[in-house]
This record gives structure tokens, sequence and C-alpha cells, in this order.
């Protein structure tokens, strides 16, 4: 749990300052793509995938059958026949073609982006160590798991892989949008992991590769932008399943319609039943549903996160329990050093000497924090550096510091661990010192002991600041259903005084990587979906376990294969982000679910009073349409266009509101049901007007 | 003249080798008992060849209502 090396980059309320990155994407050509692939994928070996367009595809080819021989079913009534015909014919293979459209410019910015990703992965010359040290120039392709590289300054690293040794720049601006180099080392849990692609622009590293060719990162990335992984969610496919229903049911309705038209004396021909038929099914739904699911995974892209799946996504919008650290979440990343307190009957200057002796190895922002505190305070280093040793935090021993050459050992860290480490040294606690944690505590500060060997000298307060506006955004998910737990390393008093200011539900104080994994099996044991972000090696079995799971791009490459989310930009707050856009998808196929299915009532009354009007059913025609032709083709047309007029809407999705389930539903039954009702009277009147008017019918 | 096992095998690898192909033969044979029932049906009221299309028709919706079917009972295949 390494949140604190994160940085915020992200303002409130979903809005970025400027350091937001967006994938470089050369969107310029996408329409003409997306014409050209509309028309390709007409293809009934693509439309077989799609049932509502599948019979929507064999009813153009029937009617186009009828333009050609009106007659071919035998004798129908009716004038102008072959012209009514190819009408029909045109309406439904535009049709067909809108809706191929739609899911062309949905899949068009993943295949841009793929492009440009390909773009950064080219065959590179690798210079792969062999066993007895000597440099062998290779083909990047060549390398396999396990191989040594050298790269110098300027040189494309050639495959994934861990720094062994060196420290350098690397500019991972082809991945992440981000122009700023980032500093690669070996040992830690978060900057050695380096990706193929990113380029070296100085120093030197020795990185041992992680990944076979083909199977690196870009390469997932790519197919995963590109859709080549792409299948159906749970909830895409239920909603499949109901289309198909309903599909097979109006399929029966109108098969068996002919019986009783003639049975009323009012025969019907095969065209106009088709037209029926093609009227009645959820076209504009089931020609939208994939671009629908397409458009969510790229509006998680262009937040430049990679998602492993649409699954992944969709989780997003059902999620019960986000887990958050405190540290770069909730808090500003970089906890800075605000005050000494002297305890023990130490000086203000005793302790800040001993608190800089603590820092001098802590490369960390508190530790560098701690340091110009110590300086500003007039406090020197008095021993030789190079014969001190620096002793590292861990999560386990919760302290760090540094083993003096004289052998003075000196500790900070959370004031258990000190005083734990006191206690071994035979050294006695002080009385004050739990007035000085108390203190720091009540201020939502984190307070950090220091001592040497078995004396303590007193606290460091630590400031921890909330992020503006993220009490706002808890409360929002809160409306939403969400339940927001807090993890922190703190102790229990600061824990309880962010957690009460930030607005969490709950918290879990002095916490380890093991608890993260123990509340999401809990919270799913309740049957809740959870969400929770990691960036280090021991994140990695809890980001597995989470429903979403978002790891950082700065972080290991083992958390980055348990996540099913990958943030390139590394900012835990677009966790909260995510959700949003998950809702949002959620919220989008329902929408224009409910919009289709509404519509049909309008286009029931549209065409059904008009055929059998000589069976007495002309009073039903409220609409009061010209005739039967220009009824059919009305409906036909409009059932056409609404599906261009909603792509829009489907690539973008549908305006998110922070509002309860109740709340949501009953805006979307008011606007997308009683308006998928009223909408299609206006439009097909408009349409019946207009056609009657040029003469077309 | 080719025994019925051997036929049968023969017809299963086509369907499996060419299955659009050998689906529309086999609807072709079919139609070859529904015409002559549809033509008797409509009391001559239709040509032959008005029948012959109308038996089609009858066996494509049937089929596209097994499409459906699989649709709803296998939706992961699509």
């Amino acid at each position: 749990m390494s949140n604190s090396t994160s940085k915020p980059r992200r303002t409130p309320q979903g809005r970025r300052d400027s350091r937001r990155h967006t994938p470089k994407v050369d969107t310029k050509g996408i329409y003409q793509r997306a014409i050209r692939d509309s028309f390709v994928k007409l293809d009934p070996r693509v439309q077989v995938r799609n049932p509502v367009m599948f019979v929507v595809w064999i009813g153009t080819i029937i009617t186009a059958l009828l333009t050609i021989n009106p007659y071919l079913f035998g004798n129908v009534p009716g004038e102008n026949l072959r012209f009514f015909n190819g009408l029909i014919t045109v309406i439904l293979f535009f049709t067909l073609v809108f809706a191929n459209f739609a899911e062309a410019v949905a899949e068009g910015r993943g295949k841009a982006q793929a492009d440009a990703l390909r773009s950064t992965k080219s065959d590179t010359i690798a210079k792969k160590l062999s066993p007895d040290g000597k440099i062998q120039e290779v083909s990047s392709t060549t390398l396999r798991r396990g191989d040594i590289v050298k790269v110098i300054a300027g040189d494309i690293i050639p495959a994934d892989g861990e720094v062994i040794s060196g420290v350098a720049s690397v500019d991972e601006s082809a991945i992440t949008g981000e122009s700023a180099p980032v500093l690669k080392e070996p040992g830690s849990d978060i900057a050695s992991s380096v990706t193929g692609g990113t380029k070296i622009i100085s120093d030197e590293l020795t990185i041992r590769v992680t990944a076979d060719p083909g199977k690196g990162f870009i390469d997932r990335m790519i197919a995963l932008v590109e859709g080549a992984e792409r299948s159906k969610t749970p909830n895409e496919i239920a909603l499949t399943v109901l289309l198909a229903v309903l599909t097979q049911v109006f399929l029966i309705v109108v098969a068996t319609l002919p019986p009783v038209a003639n049975y009323v004396k009012n025969p019907v021909s095969v065209a106009i039943l088709i037209a029926l038929l093609v009227a009645l099914i959820p076209t504009t739904i089931g020609g939208l549903l994939s671009a629908i699911g397409i458009a969510g995974m790229d509006r998680v892209a262009q937040f430049n996160v990679v998602a492993t799946s649409g699954r992944a996504v969709e989780a997003c919008g059902d999620v019960n329990t986000l887990v958050l650290d405190k540290t770069g979440t909730i808090t500003l990343g970089n906890r800075l050093a605000e005050e000494f307190i002297p305890v023990n009957g130490h000086s203000l200057e005793d302790v800040a000497g001993v608190a800089l002796a603590a820092s001098v190895f802590d490369e960390t922002p508190e530790g560098k924090s701690i340091v110009r505190l110590a300086e500003r305070l007039g406090a020197e280093v008095d021993f030789d550096r190079t014969q001190a040793e620096g002793i590292e935090f861990s999560a386990k021993t919760r302290m760090s510091g540094t083993d003096l050459p004289d052998g003075r050992e000196i500790r900070k860290g959370a004031v258990d661990a000190i005083k734990g480490f006191v206690r071994s040294r035979g050294g006695k606690l002080a009385a004050d010192l739990d007035q000085a944690y108390e203190r720091v505590s009540r201020l939502g500060g984190t307070p950090l002991a220091v001592c040497q060997n078995g004396d303590i000298y007193g606290v460091i307060y630590l400031k921890d600041i909330i992020k503006p506006g993220i009490r706002e955004r808890f409360e929002q998910l809160r409306r939403m259903g969400v339940r927001t737990v807090m993890l922190t390393g703190d102790n229990r008093i600061t824990a309880s005084v962010i957690a009460q200011e930030a607005g969490v539900d709950d918290f879990i104080a002095e916490a380890t990587p093991e608890d993260k994994i123990a509340v999401i099996q809990r919270e799913q044991a309740e049957g809740k979906l959870v969400a929770m972000t990691g960036d280090g090696t021991n994140d990695a079995p809890a980001l597995a376990q989470a429903n979403v799971g978002l790891a950082m791009n700065s972080g290991t490459q083992a958390a980055k294969e348990a996540a099913n989310m990958v943030d390139l930009d590394s900012d835990p707050t677009k966790l909260i982000d995510l959700v949003t856009i998950g809702k949002q998808l959620l919220i989008t196929r329902g929408a224009l679910t409910t919009f289709s299915v509404a519509n049909d009532i309008a286009k029931y009354f549209a065409i059904l009073p008009v055929i059998f009007a000589a069976a007495g059913l002309q009073t039903l025609n409220v609409m009061g349409l010209v005739s039967t032709q220009s009824a059919v083709l009305s409906a036909l047309i409009y059932n056409a266009l609404i599906i261009p007029a909603l792509i829009p809407l489907a690539l973008r999705g549908v305006k998110f509101r922070p509002l309860t389930a109740n709340q949501l539903l009953q805006r979307n039954i008011l606007l997308y049901g009683l308006g998928g009702v009223v909408a299609p009277f206006i439009a097909i009147k408009v349409i019946d007007v207009l056609i009657s008017a040029v003469g077309l019918v | 003249m080719m025994n019925l096992p051997a036929l049968i095998e023969l017809a299963h690898i086509q369907l499996r080798r060419r299955p659009w192909s050998s689906l529309i033969f086999l609807g072709m044979c079919l139609n070859l008992i529904i015409a002559p029932a549809v033509y008797g049906a409509a009391g001559g009221e239709i040509e032959r060849s008005s029948a012959w299309a109308i038996g089609l028709l009858g066996l494509l919706t049937f089929g596209l209502s097994i499409y459906l079917f699989v649709v709803i009972f296998q939706p992961e295949r699509f």
C-alpha cells in the first residue's frame, strides 16, 4: 500500500486540472472508416450475431425479391407495388446501415487508439546481455521472459520488464500521455517496472524481461481498445435474450396474421407484413446495443484507464462498496511535517536533531519534509553519512530510521511501534508522549514518534490535507447507494477525525495489507460488489478479489496483472469517476431500451389500423394517416432515422445525475418512456404529411 | 448405389463443411413436400411458382424462429 507516492491530478466533481492526460488518438478519418465498415458489416456472418438486425436483414432480402417480382407470393391488391416494395427495401437497407454505422463509429476511436499504440510498438534492436556479460544485438521480437537487456539514453525499451540495476529517466508519454519523465530504479516496489515501447532519456538501465513477445502491456492494450477480445457482458447477454424474446413474439404474431387477415377479407401483402414486423421489433436498441457498450469502454479509455473487459466497466456501475486508501485518494498524497513536539524533557532542538538523523535516508515526501523542517530549526547532520545505514520503512515494523556509525539506533514511526522499540532497548516511556500523540491525532494529523535507542525524544506532526470537494463526492456516492470505506495505517483517533471530515461511511485504522482483502471478502459475503485501488505487490490479492480492481500504472507488474483496470495516470481518485462511468453506461442502456420499447406503441397505432381499415379498425387510426402505404413508409422511415438520431446519445451516454435508484427510475420512465411514446406519434405524423405532400405515395 | 448409412454420413459431413449451401439444399428438398400441399390448400387460386415461394417463405420463417430460440437459450454464442 504505497499510495503516498501517487500524485493527485484531479480536482473534484470530475473536472481535472491541467495534468489530465487523454490518449493521443488521431481521430481523422474515423467517419470515413465507419461509413465503409457499416457496409462491410452487412455480411450475414456479422449480422447473425445481432438477432434483431438479422431479422431486418432477412426482411430486406425478401422485400428486394418482392421489388423484382411483386407477385412472387401470389396476387396482392394495390398499385405501384414495385415502387412501394422498392421504397421499403431501401428504408430497411438503411436501417441496417445506420445500425452498423453506430457500431462502427463506436469502434472507430478504439481502432484509431490501437493504430497509435501500434506505431509505438516498432521492432527495435535490443542489447541482450549473455550470461558471460557480453552484449549481443538482437531483434526485440526474439526476447523472451527472463532475458536480461541493457538500455541506454535514447533507446526504446524493447520489452516489458523489471529494472535490476541502474537509475534512469524514462519517457512514458507514448502510453500515459504524461510528458514529464519518470524515474526508474531497482528495488523499489513501484518504480522498478518498465514498459516496452517507452523511451529512456537519460542514463542507463539493466532490465529483466517479464513478458514474451505479443504478451506485453502495449499488446494487451491494443487488443483491448481494438475490441478484439470484446465479449458480451452479463447485462448485454440478458438484454440480448430479452430482445430475442420480443422478436420471437412479434415474428409469431406477424406470421400468424395472414389467416386472420384473409378471414376478415382484408388480405395483407408479405411486404407490408415484413414492414409491420420490422416496425414492431426493438430495432432501435438492437441497433445501438453494441455501440453503447463499446462507447462505455471508450469513455473509460478517454479517462486514460485501460479496462480488461466490458464486464469490468459494467461492474463499476453496480458497485456497492468503495474501499479507498486514505493517502492520495481522500487526502492529498504528500503529508508534510508541520511541527515537532518535544517530550520526556527534551528541547525542540534535540527533537529536530534526532528527527533529521532519522530521516536523512528517507526519500519519501514525508521524510524530505521532516528534513526541511529540522534544517529550518537549525539542526545539522553530525555524523558521516557514508558510514551510517538507512533502515527502510516496512508495513511490518511500521518505522524507519538510521543506524549511526557509533552504534546509536535512531528510529521514527508509528507511536506504538516506537514504544515497542524503546521497550526492547530497555528504555522507559514518557508520560507526556500520549498527550502529544492525542493532540496530533485530534487535529487529524499523523503522529510519528522519534527515539534514539531507548529514549523517546518527541512527536512529529505530519499534516494531512483532505482533498477539496471530496466530501461532496462521497455524499453523491451515498445518494447513489454506494458505501465508502477508508483504509489507513494511521491510529484510530486520526482515522476517525479524517473519516468524519471527509464524510466516509466507515474506516479501518492501523490497517495492514491483509485487512484490505478481509474487508473486501466481508463485503462480498453480504452480496455486495466491491471496488478498490492498489499499486503494490501486496495489493495484488485484494485487487484480484475485488469486483473492480483499479491498479496504478506506476505500480508493480503483479498489481497490474491482478487488477481488471489500469489507470495510466496513477490517480486513485479516478475510482470514483469510474463508478460514475459504469452507472452512466447502465443508465444509457436502460434509457434507450425503455425508449425503443415505448416506440412500439406509436408504431402499432400507425400501421395496424390502416392495414385493417377494411375490417373496421379505421377508428384506431388516431394519427389520421393518409393511406396504408404512407403509414407503413412513415413508420419505417421513423424507425430507420431514429437510430442515427440516437447515435450521439449512445456514444456520449445519458447525462449522469447522482440520484437514488428510485429517483432515476422515475426520471427515466418519464423522460424516455413517455418521450418514447409521444415522440414517434409526432414524428410519424410529420413524415406522413411530408411524403404525402411530395407525392411519394 | 450408395447405402443409407453412407448417405447420412455424407450429408452430415457436407452439413458441417458447407452449412449454408447444405441448409438451402435441404430446404429445397423439404419444399418438395410443402409446396404441393400449399398449392392444394389454395384450391388453385395461386400459381405453382407462388406455392413454391410461399413454401420457402414458411421454411425461412420457421428457421428464423429456431434461430431466435437458439439466441434465447444460448445467448453467449452470439
